[in-house]
């Protein structure tokens, strides 16, 4: 059969077998075993656990359970909290400083934390009462917070980029740097559309209103919240360096992490550092095996020439590389809408880096343009992740508010594509600058 | 005609830029042009499987073809070390005749039982390169942070008081530029590529006395080479002996090319004598080749035929 | 687990039923399953905190005393596969594993036991099949003493039997959730007739 006939036929399958609601990885290992069996021979099948085992047999895979612990250790104890209030504390003289400092304190966590919805939960519980007390719309309470929270993939360190790294051959560290500025600049427009729609709404003068805090008030809650701070700067500053591999700095930053949460904040009870070690071996299972069973199926399409062949038409149909990016944008978009990011990555970037790359277009600023359709997907229905924490979290607000409320911030991560594309030194310029051109 | 043509799979993980992928162009496009119903498919950059995992497929008829450094599959045959050992071959020419000799029939028959062929053979060389001084004598690497290619490499490498960090090739550059190696050995290709004449201060290239030899030949299934006729065999022999001729060629252009590189990037070059030799030499008998017989039966016998090559 | 519910994983165990009511073989199989799925989770735990505490020592060793580094690497590596592979039955257990549950909340009554029952079946096949082919791999390597290519050659056998193992009980659990359900114990795909998606992850967060 035509590699590009049957590469529709693996598409089509794998869309059903997905949707029936087979798990992913199960369904990823189903769909490559029935496909080498029928076009390779059933003697191909000893291959599969070698080529799982192959897959994570790697070192730079195990920074993932190491960020995954680094990120449960935070979000399991009431950082989260404290960064919302020492935010608080610390931005009343800036207008609209609530939503200000709820948008930045996301954005912080989430980039202690890696996870999205823990983000929207331990921000959203104190921050989206205290928005709607000060006179914020709903809509913008639910939404800032939906959308700060997938911040944590953009915003290193983050487990997505270190899972495309690993997909695709680039540096973790350089990727890393990649979503940085992005994702402050994403931040900054979420911050522009929450002012802009509370005082379009006509709740300007309520909402910006300072509230004061004395001195004391303010520097009691700085220790609680400096030691994450500067484990992040240590960590961050470690893998930019080059000072450690990023699984080195993975490791020393969960243990740093996890004595902090014992020091700190008391968690050294025995039933509490393994609910931290329990969540994080769930999460990190779960995208392991998502990644064994990815590796196992990219093996399938590549064997049978699909990648090949997808790559080889798509490069010969010589499109405008803009239009290619726009039908490239819409394909992740939609994977996006209905699958977990690494997920879509481990699919999808094998294929789309050799055309992306042939087009000329640079593949780091092409990781950054795809986890923010990644984050698109967290909030926007019919999977979206975000609004049912937010949901859950506040059951005072409606769902339909709330999924109306997310909407203008898909418009900011949109703006954000079109700026990144305009403008791709918002992504490689802080690369560059710190480690040189890429190769 | 193409369109009936049965399909060999060619897997290898360097680029296409690369002398690995040329000789496999050379073989595809000689067998092409010999109409007998084959082709080469070839994957790239471990497009199809990880360099560490061709082995076990090859053996089984699931992969048809790679080209492999032998010594990644040490670990299913540990005779297969002496492909990449301290000292052994000691410049292209030596690499020419110990093709050709009794050691490598040894070889060639292991990996025959194992159930595979070699179709082309070729060696490359290598060197050293470090940050602070130039290492041409076992002393110079004490006390250094090292990443030695190859488990012999290191064997000796520590014997002679350096420290030993492994890590993939693809974090040397990093750890250079951070200060966490101070020393890489690794062959003159990969100087090139990963561009470590940034990082270093001198540059020890293979010359008339290298170290660094790895045997990284075109090898295919056993299974599916005895599924072939005898007019599809006769073709990818005679591609294999064009290929293997540019191979050598290459390989030794290869090296000067290096020097040529890190020369106009500044970077001291040394040269390593006959006395530096054979204090590696020593150093390697004592360390590597001691622990290959230790941990391989047959191994001094084996040993003892590649030394025999003049 | 769906995607929905990907925050609450950590909180939703398999449903506890009124199980001593009807005993008998099925429900001890279930227990059993459930507590060797349980064993290996804590395993799988217990490996990510050593590899954590390996690498440490390994950045130590590397950067302080400045000395080889030769086992960690592997150790570590191999640590991470077995807790994967270990950890999956726990997770499965756990309903942690991702899935799109769009069609299975849309489906209603025997359509959507049908299509659990589908689901399962497929799991457990790929998971036979991976289990076997698995065991085949650790075996080879055992009998022609596999190892790994670095000057550690660490021998693969102990490593390759993380694949078997996790997948056979894996499976086994699938087993175990397939008779939950058959035997009224649970409901497919974890859902709950009278709730849609959004009261779920309401009843999940509180
Ligand atoms: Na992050
Ligand atoms: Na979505």
């Amino acid at each position: 059969m035509d590699p590009l006939m049957l590469g529709a036929l693996v598409g089509i399958i794998t869309t059903l077998i997905l949707f029936c609601g087979m798990s992913i990885g199960i369904g990823l290992l189903l769909v490559s075993i029935g496909f080498l069996a029928l076009f390779d021979g059933l003697s191909s099948l000893s291959l599969v656990p070698e080529l799982f085992f192959g897959k994570l047999d790697s070192f730079a895979m195990l920074s993932i359970p190491m960020f995954i612990l680094m990120g449960a250790a935070v979000a399991s104890s009431r950082a989260g909290g404290d960064l919302y209030s020492a935010l608080d504390r610390w931005m009343t003289r800036v207008p609209g400083g609530l939503v200000i400092s709820n948008l930045g304190a996301c954005a912080l966590f989430s980039a202690l934390s890696g996870s999205s919805p823990a983000t929207c939960a331990a921000i959203g519980k104190m921050g989206i009462p205290a928005m709607r007390e000060r006179g914020f719309p709903d809509s913008v309470a639910a939404g800032s917070i939906a959308a700060g929270g997938t911040l944590g993939i953009l915003i290193p360190p983050s487990v997505t980029m270190i899972v495309y790294g690993i997909a695709t051959e680039t540096s973790i560290g350089r990727l890393f740097l990649a979503g940085l500025v992005p994702g402050l600049m994403l931040t900054g427009l979420f911050m522009a559309w929450s002012l802009f729609s509370t005082w379009r709404q006509g709740r300007a003068t309520a909402a910006l209103i300072p509230v004061s805090y004395t001195w004391r008030q303010r520097f009691e809650v700085l220790p609680r919240v400096l030691p994450f701070l500067l484990i992040v700067a240590a960590v961050l500053y470690a893998l930019y360096g080059g000072i450690a591999t990023p699984s080195e700095t993975a490791a020393v930053g969960a243990l740093a992490c996890l004595l902090t949460a014992v020091v700190i904040y008391r968690m050294w009870q025995p039933s509490k550092l393994w609910g931290i070690l329990r969540d994080s071996t769930r999460e990190s299972v779960m995208i392991l095996i998502i990644v064994g069973g990815a590796g196992v199926f990219s093996y399938m399409l590549s064997s049978l020439y699909i990648t090949q062949a997808i790559a080889n038409s798509i490069i010969a149909m010589e499109l405008n590389p803009w239009l290619l990016m726009l039908f490239i944008n819409l394909f992740l978009l939609v994977c996006g809408f209905f699958l977990p990011p690494v997920a879509v990555i481990v699919m999808a970037a094998p294929i789309l880096l050799p055309v992306i790359t042939s087009a000329g277009f640079d593949p780091y600023w092409f990781a950054v343009i795809l986890t923010i359709n990644m984050e698109i997907g967290l909030i926007s229905p019919p999977v979206g992740l975000n609004l049912y924490v937010i949901n859950g979290i506040a059951p005072e607000i409606r769902l339909q508010t709330i999924l109306l409320g997310s909407l203008p911030y898909v418009g900011c991560m949109v703006v954000a594509i079109i700026l990144l594309c305009l403008f791709p030194g918002i992504a490689t310029w802080l690369p560059n600058m710190v480690m040189g051109a890429a190769t | 005609s193409p369109a009936m043509a049965e399909r060999l799979r060619v897997s290898h993980q360097w680029s296409t830029n690369d002398v690995r992928h040329k000789i496999v162009e050379i073989v595809a496009e000689e067998v092409k042009n010999a109409d007998v119903g084959l082709e080469l498919q070839i994957f790239p950059n471990a497009s199809l499987f990880k360099p560490n995992d061709q082995w076990t497929p090859l053996t089984r008829g699931q992969l048809e073809m790679a080209v492999l450094p032998l010594a990644y599959a040490a670990g299913r045959h540990p005779e297969f070390n002496l492909t990449l050992m301290p000292a052994l071959v000691k410049n292209h020419e030596h690499a020419a005749r110990l093709n050709n000799s009794e050691f490598m029939e040894e070889i060639e028959k292991i990996m025959n039982d194992g159930g595979v062929v070699t179709l082309v053979r070729g060696w490359l060389a290598g060197g050293f390169a470090a940050k602070n001084k130039c290492i041409v004598k076992p002393e110079d690497v004490q006390g250094m942070q090292t990443r030695a290619a190859g488990r012999a490499f290191e064997e000796m490498l520590a014997a002679a008081g350096a420290s030993i960090s492994s890590m993939p090739s693809s974090e040397i550059y990093s750890g250079m530029q951070t200060g966490v190696l101070d020393a890489v050995n690794t062959s003159s290709s990969s100087f090139v590529s990963y561009r470590l004449y940034e990082q270093v201060k001198c540059y020890t290239p293979p010359g008339d006395y290298a170290l660094w030899f790895m045997y990284q030949p075109l090898v295919m299934s056993k299974r599916s080479w005895d599924s072939l006729n005898d007019e599809q065999r006769e073709a990818l022999r005679a591609g294999a002996a064009k290929a293997e001729a540019y191979y050598a060629e290459e390989a030794a252009r290869e090296d000067n090319e290096a020097i040529d590189v890190y020369r106009n990037a500044g970077v001291e070059i040394a040269m390593m004598d006959a006395q530096a030799y054979e204090a590696w030499r020593e150093l390697a008998a004592a360390s590597s080749y001691k622990a290959f017989v230790a941990s391989t039966p047959n191994g001094q016998k084996l040993l003892d035929l590649a030394l025999s090559v003049d | 687990m769906s995607l929905s519910m990907k925050t609450t994983a950590a909180k939703a165990e398999a449903p506890a039923r009124d199980e001593a009511r009807d005993g008998g073989f099925v429900w001890l199989f279930i227990r059993a399953v459930n507590g060797l799925s349980l064993i290996c989770g804590i395993l799988a735990a217990i490996g990510i905190a050593v590899a954590v505490a390996l690498v440490c020592q390994l950045v130590f060793v590397r950067y302080v005393l400045n000395a080889s580094t030769v086992w960690q690497t592997e150790v570590v590596i191999y640590l991470m596969i077995g807790a994967t592979l270990l950890g999956a039955p726990y997770v499965q257990r756990a309903r942690g594993h991702v899935n799109v549950d769009l069609l299975p909340i849309y489906l209603r009554g025997r359509a959507r036991f049908v299509l659990y029952y589908l689901c399962l079946l497929l799991a457990m096949v790929v998971c036979l099949i991976v289990a076997y082919y698995g065991f085949e791999m650790a075996l080879e390597a055992y009998v022609y003493n596999w190892r790994s290519p670095s000057v550690w050659g660490a021998a693969l056998w102990p490593s390759y039997s993380a694949i078997p193992i996790g997948f056979f009980v894996w499976f086994l659990q699938l087993l175990a959730d397939f008779l939950a359900v058959a035997t009224g114990r649970d409901k497919p795909f974890g859902i709950d007739d009278e709730e849609d998606a959004t009261d779920r992850a309401l009843r999940k967060e509180h």
